[in-house]
């Protein structure tokens, strides 16, 4: 174990998602952990069945991370990738390799709450083996100047028979540049759930997410669930890609956004394709504004249209 | 009177004709009032329109609450003067706990747990089973039902509009619901019961009934009652749903009387 002294900006920036981060420092709580103060490992802690390394590059790191066979832990794998400067590039290559019969969760928080021309780049490799359980969630922070361009890509093999739940969120705070980029090869027998979420609000922020599921095993399943707002001028485009490629698959996509304010822009394409005649792959999108019963239903217990407002874009968003 | 309406007129969105036509009557403070009427007479409309939602906009007359004109109130400056709306068809939010649900109009969020685990007692919902529960599609109509009402009765509103509360609930169940409106009532609160079954009228004191759209009476309920059978030509329905619960309202003998005078 490394002890840490964690910037406590960053600390404190996740607050809004209700994340105690303390818990996750090395030296507290139970599960493995690394730390990274913007290009610099400031901690890892490992635990049985957990290989965590961690190698410094040039700009960023290369994080090596094998959960053995069998391998099972109810206190998640903490990730965190934080910047506490105005600028400067940050450049993450994770590999993670999850063995046969797995059940792990892993969280990334990526917090840059200062950033103020900021670049966040990942490079990630996820493989998934057999009958596993795997649960990956990101939790973005970006600051309050929507100076940050951030662009993850990851490549997610999720072999049989496993569940693998992927997550992102980035509603706090004003985003910036986003552009994301997932793709999920899901095996025989595989379950896929996907959901996204981010929160554009401001003329400088502009979001792109591209999740796609390909579903090249038999009897695979996935869902995607995209939820986005957009306001006062931001700007959200969500692409949900799944494609049926296999015996008896079923995909679905959905996408839900919001638009709030003038210039404020939401676009959702689904695009789903299947190549195997008894596979099924369905999607469904809305887009604008609330239903107007439901502002009207908080309406009548004393919330202005604009409280009102907020409170169904958390809800849409809730963590 | 705690609520007036005064030859209040509503028209369809196309203005060629009014669902509500020069209707007045008022509502007594700490009363439970039922508006009854069948299907298509203009209840929900007018409910709406007490509450001030858009699409429900008086082209002719005044509402009043409490002697002052909230006509061109908007629904929330009407909630905020202590008038809600339990609606019959809630929304599922599926991200909302019905904590937070419940306790969205809360004025005073000291003790807010203690207040949230109170109305939904007065519901009948199990508070450490429900609270941190999601307003999503895993709960039932029923249950729904019950949160919404929670949450009207978590505002302390001093006016709760009811809009058909019983619809597509079990007979077993609307007993509950009648429970529960007397409990409201002891708690202050003005109800108003939109409903057009005569049996859920049956908690009521005062009761006006509405016929396509015009007003035909506002008394006391059974008198309501009795006219709206009348109207309807229900005898034998109106001396089951009169004598219900052993509160005889008015014999036999009156009720053939006034049937027969009738020519019904």
């Amino acid at each position: 174990m490394v002890n840490s002294q964690y910037p406590e900006d960053i600390l404190q920036s996740l607050e809004d998602y209700n994340i105690d981060i303390r818990e996750f420092l090395p030296g507290h709580g139970k599960g493995a952990k690394l730390l990274l103060d913007f290009n610099k490992i400031s901690g890892i802690d490992q635990v049985e069945g957990i290989i965590l390394k961690g190698r410094e590059i040039e700009n960023g790191i290369i994080a090596d991370i094998i959960i053995k066979e069998g391998t099972s832990h109810e206190e998640p794998i903490h990730l965190c990738f934080g910047v506490n400067k105005q600028t400067g590039i940050q450049e993450i290559f994770p590999r993670i390799i999850c063995e046969d019969n797995a059940s792990v969760k892993v969280q990334a928080h990526c917090s840059f709450p200062k950033a103020d021309g900021l670049i966040h780049k990942m490079f990630g490799h996820f493989y998934i083996g057999k009958n596993c359980n795997f649960e990956y969630s990101e939790t973005h922070y970006h600051g309050e100047k929507s100076g940050a361009l951030v662009a993850p890509v990851a490549y997610m093999y999720v072999g049989e028979n496993s569940v693998f739940e992927n997550n992102f969120t980035l509603t706090k705070g004003t985003p910036g540049k986003v552009k994301i980029m997932i793709d999920i090869y899901a095996m025989k027998n595989s379950v896929i759930r996907s959901t996204l979420k981010a929160f554009g609000k401001n003329k400088e922020d502009s979001i792109r997410i591209r999740d796609s599921v390909f579903l090249e095993g038999e009897n695979a399943r996935s869902v995607i669930k995209m939820k986005a707002a957009a306001r006062d001028g931001g700007e959200v485009l969500m692409y949900g890609v799944t494609e049926g490629n296999a015996p008896h698959c079923n995909g679905h996509v959905e996408c839900n956004e919001i638009v709030l304010g003038k210039g404020s822009i939401c676009r959702a394409r689904p695009f789903i394709r299947a190549t195997d005649p008894t596979s099924s792959v369905s999607h469904e999108a809305s887009l604008g504004r609330f239903p107007q019963k439901w502002l009207d239903e908080l309406r009548a217990k004393g919330l202005s249209e604009q409280e009102a407002t907020d409170v169904l874009i958390q809800a849409m968003l809730r963590d | 009177m705690l609520l007036e309406i005064e030859h209040v007129s509503i028209p369809t969105d196309d203005q060629k004709r009014m669902i509500i036509d020069d209707v007045s009557f008022g509502v007594k403070e700490g009363s439970i009032h039922a508006i009854i009427g069948p299907n298509g007479s203009g209840k929900s409309t007018l409910a709406y329109a007490i509450m001030g939602i858009e699409n429900y906009i008086i082209s002719n007359g005044k509402i009043k609450f409490d002697g002052n004109d909230i006509s061109q109130k908007s629904v929330t400056e009407r909630a905020k003067l202590g008038i809600t709306l339990a609606w019959q068809e809630p929304a599922r939010i599926d991200g909302l706990s019905v904590f937070q649900y419940v306790s969205l109009g809360i004025k005073d969020r000291k003790n807010l747990k203690e207040k949230v685990t109170e109305a939904l007692e007065i519901v009948n919902l199990e508070p450490n089973l429900y609270l941190n529960r999601f307003i999503d599609e895993s709960l039932s109509g029923g249950e729904r039902k019950r949160i919404e009402l929670a949450a009207s009765i978590a505002m302390k509103p001093r006016l709760i509009i009811l809009d058909e509360p019983d619809s597509g609930l079990d007979v077993i169940i609307v007993e509950d619901f009648l429970n529960i409106f007397n409990r409201i009532k002891e708690l202050d609160m003005t109800i108003l019961l939109i409903t057009h079954r005569e049996d859920i009228g049956m908690v009521a004191d005062y009761g006006t009934l509405l016929w396509r759209g015009t007003h035909l009476l506002t008394d006391e309920f059974p008198k309501v009652m009795l006219q709206y059978c009348k109207k309807a030509g229900l005898k034998d329905f109106c001396k089951r749903a009169l004598f219900k619960n052993g509160s005889k309202c008015f014999d036999d003998d009156y009720i053939e009387r006034i049937f027969r005078e009738e020519g019904v």
